[in-house]
């Protein structure tokens, strides 16, 4: 003992009040016994849970709107941002990985809210507090952004190993990140045969993506001669939105290449026999993109604010506040709001006119309904990439203050691809990495 | 009023008589902190000789930097008399717009600048258009507005650049004109400016264009007009 510096003497200590934690509470796990990581806020505190669009958009904008009368904290497991918007494109070789790839660090620089750099390992929503595996923060007003999470026991009815065989050597890549640079190799290095792309069953993130990749696909397959076809098994009667751009697309540029399926529902993946069987037939593949069915993110199940039938977060459809709990807004692709699709521009769009507008009204102490204004949803495709040229649809909504509830008011859809379109496809993305990173 | 607002005022004021005296004295004061004075520039042509109303064809676009050597801004002819409107913001606002301006109140200008995410024109591409009458947009299916094909906000030239659709929450920022003895001249801007947002976020590509930004935002004495298809090598529409 007489050796024992002061350093141990502290850490000794530490463990002491870590035991003395995990008596008094018998739920506690390890995680919980870190310490408050910070001082309590003077003001309202809002905690951000997830750094992807909806996450993002919401730190800036409620700093932007409150400034120094709000505390916002924004807690994110990556060490970088990478977008899953753009990531097709990407995928087709026509950007390079750095169009994805965004800091943390500047915006919550610059609009001066706190950026942690952890995983949430639990929400406790009655004590208003959630933990990290670096501590724990307290929240007056939680945004709840978790993104998605694959749902593969759908197909696999609990064999965690036969899905975790699919999803290593199959991987979706609607999660950005090792997945997407998996699924680009596998492209790239196809040379012959069968590649089989599935669509999601709706609802999923980002609606037109599986047709938008297709394209992308054909487009490398096309330009490195590949001996073989891209088959698209859709669960879906039509390929929609976009149909008749994508469509054509399929015809006029990759005759051949691309055979769409539809009304394929998947009835059994057997990723070691490379065998699908559907509603519309059996498909033996020699490689293939394969996207099992989409659900509100981990987190949101954590929080038990997911509706188990659906798979989703029910939300006040104007607010995207939790119908289980008031404190918590939904945010992104995790709510489920009848005619918002999932997808980045929705999350920007929503979280920045809906959520936080509901926000800030709530902490001014006025009437949230009031105060949200109408989103509306931009979704450009590439559908060629020589030369680069894309497809777009555009949905504006309205405010019923009656229904209190979005309606869809128009709907505009551009399907003659062209090389315009490529441009803008290029100028959305920006101007929205612009507004949550710089 | 500190001597810097008082300047201001002045300003404002010296800029007032050059324009529709009526609109500036009675508006400026229901204005305060939506006018903004600028240095009174000339709208010239190639040559340094003033542009002619006339000679601002009702089928194109044209560009200038105001008030700021790196703010793009679009100039229009509508073809038609522009009467004056006010515009009213998502937070209750008004202001007034003074319309159009030269012999058939017909000439207006705007911040090319678009207030959802700060699209411009570029040397290489212009995202943010007007749309004559004869050239409609895709997405709307009509002619006579500026339209920006990043996120499709649509707004209206003739209303003081008023959000038509789209997710833009502000209006475009008018810039205000003049019209005295033959020559057109921009005076200062009416409206949310972003020009500070636009100089943070586009650091990079304008210190490549300008060197600096303090050059990038030095304040401009005159305005060199030009299509906007001479200045973009792609003008984007959609």
């Amino acid at each position: 003992m007489a050796d024992l510096s002061r350093r141990d003497v502290f850490k000794i200590a530490g463990v002491g009040a870590a035991l003395g934690a995990l008596h008094m509470s018998s739920t506690a796990c390890a995680t919980k016994t870190a310490g408050r990581m910070l001082p309590p806020a003077k003001g309202n505190r809002v905690v951000i849970i997830g750094g992807g669009w909806a996450g993002m958009t919401a730190a800036k904008h409620l700093k932007k709107e409150l400034g120094d009368k709000v505390d916002v904290v924004l807690i994110e497991k990556r060490k970088i941002f990478m977008s899953c918007p753009i990531s097709n494109v990407w995928l087709g070789g026509l950007v390079d990985m750095e169009f994805l790839m965004h800091d943390f660090h500047t915006p919550a620089a610059k609009y001066g809210y706190t950026f942690i750099n952890a995983t949430v390992t639990d929400i406790d929503r009655d004590r208003r507090r959630v933990y990290t595996t670096d501590g724990y923060v307290d929240y007056d007003y939680l945004i709840l952004a978790p993104g998605i999470r694959y749902n593969y026991d759908a197909w696999f009815k609990g064999d965690k190993k036969m899905a975790q065989i699919c999803a290593t050597h199959f991987p979706s890549a609607f999660i950005p990140g090792s997945e997407h640079i998996a699924l680009k190799r596998k492209v790239d290095n196809f040379e012959e045969g069968t590649f089989i792309l599935t669509v999601p069953p709706p609802p999923h993130r980002c609606p037109p993506a599986p047709y938008e990749r297709a394209a992308m696909i054909a487009h490398v397959f096309k330009k490195n001669e590949v001996n073989g076809k891209l088959i698209i098994l859709d669960p879906k009667g039509q390929i929609k939105p976009k149909g008749e751009g994508f469509g054509r697309a399929y015809q006029e540029l990759y005759l051949g290449l691309v055979e769409y399926v539809p009304n394929a529902k998947i009835k059994e993946v057997d990723p070691v026999n490379k065998v699908i069987k559907t509603t519309a037939g059996d498909f033996k593949f020699d490689d293939a993109n394969i996207n099992p069915p989409h659900q509100a993110g981990d987190l949101a199940w954590k929080a038990g604010l997911v509706n188990p039938k659906t798979g989703w977060c029910d939300v006040n459809p104007l607010t995207l506040q939790s119908k289980l709990d008031p404190r918590v807004f939904v945010a992104g692709d995790a709510s489920s709001v009848k005619g918002f699709p999932k997808s980045g521009d929705m999350a920007h769009n929503h979280t920045q006119k809906m959520v936080v507008k509901a926000l800030v009204a709530l902490l001014k102490g006025k009437d949230p309904l009031e105060a949200v204004q109408a989103p509306t949803n931009t979704c450009y495709s590439m559908v060629n990439g020589d030369p680069k040229e894309a497809i777009v649809i555009n949905v504006l909504y309205d405010i019923d203050r009656k229904k209190k509830a979005p309606v869809k008011k128009k709907v505009n859809v551009v399907n003659d691809r062209s090389t315009q379109l490529a441009r803008s496809t290029f100028e959305w993305a920006k101007a929205l990495y612009r507004d949550m990173f710089s | 009023m500190d001597r810097r607002n008082f300047l201001k005022t002045c300003t404002a004021v010296a800029a007032a008589s050059l324009a529709s005296p009526s609109f500036f004295i009675n508006t400026l004061k229901a204005q305060e902190g939506s006018f903004k004075p600028y240095n009174k520039a000339p709208l010239l042509k190639k040559d340094g000789t003033p542009i002619k109303p006339e000679e601002i064809d009702p089928t194109k676009q044209y560009l200038f930097f105001y008030p700021h050597r790196a703010t793009p801004c679009i100039l229009a002819n509508l073809d038609k008399e522009v009467p004056p409107t006010e515009v009213k913001l998502a937070d209750g606002s008004v202001y007034k717009w003074q319309g159009g301006v030269g012999p058939k109140k017909s000439i207006v200008a705007y911040s090319a600048i678009c207030p959802h995410q700060l699209s411009y024109p570029t040397p290489d591409y212009s995202f943010i258009n007007y749309y004559p009458q004869d050239t409609p947009s895709n997405i709307v299916k009509r002619g006579g507005v500026i339209q920006c094909c990043a996120h499709l906000s649509v707004f209206d030239p003739e209303k003081g650049g008023v959000v038509l659709d789209g997710p833009a929450q502000f209006p475009l920022t008018a810039i205000v004109l003049t019209y005295e003895d033959g020559v057109l001249y921009a005076v200062g801007t009416l409206g949310k400016e972003f020009f500070e947002d636009f100089f943070d976020v586009f650091k990079p590509d304008l210190r490549k264009l300008y060197k600096s930004s303090r050059k990038a935002k030095k304040l401009v004495e005159k305005c060199e007009v030009i299509e906007v298809s001479e200045y973009a090598k792609e003008v984007i529409r959609c």
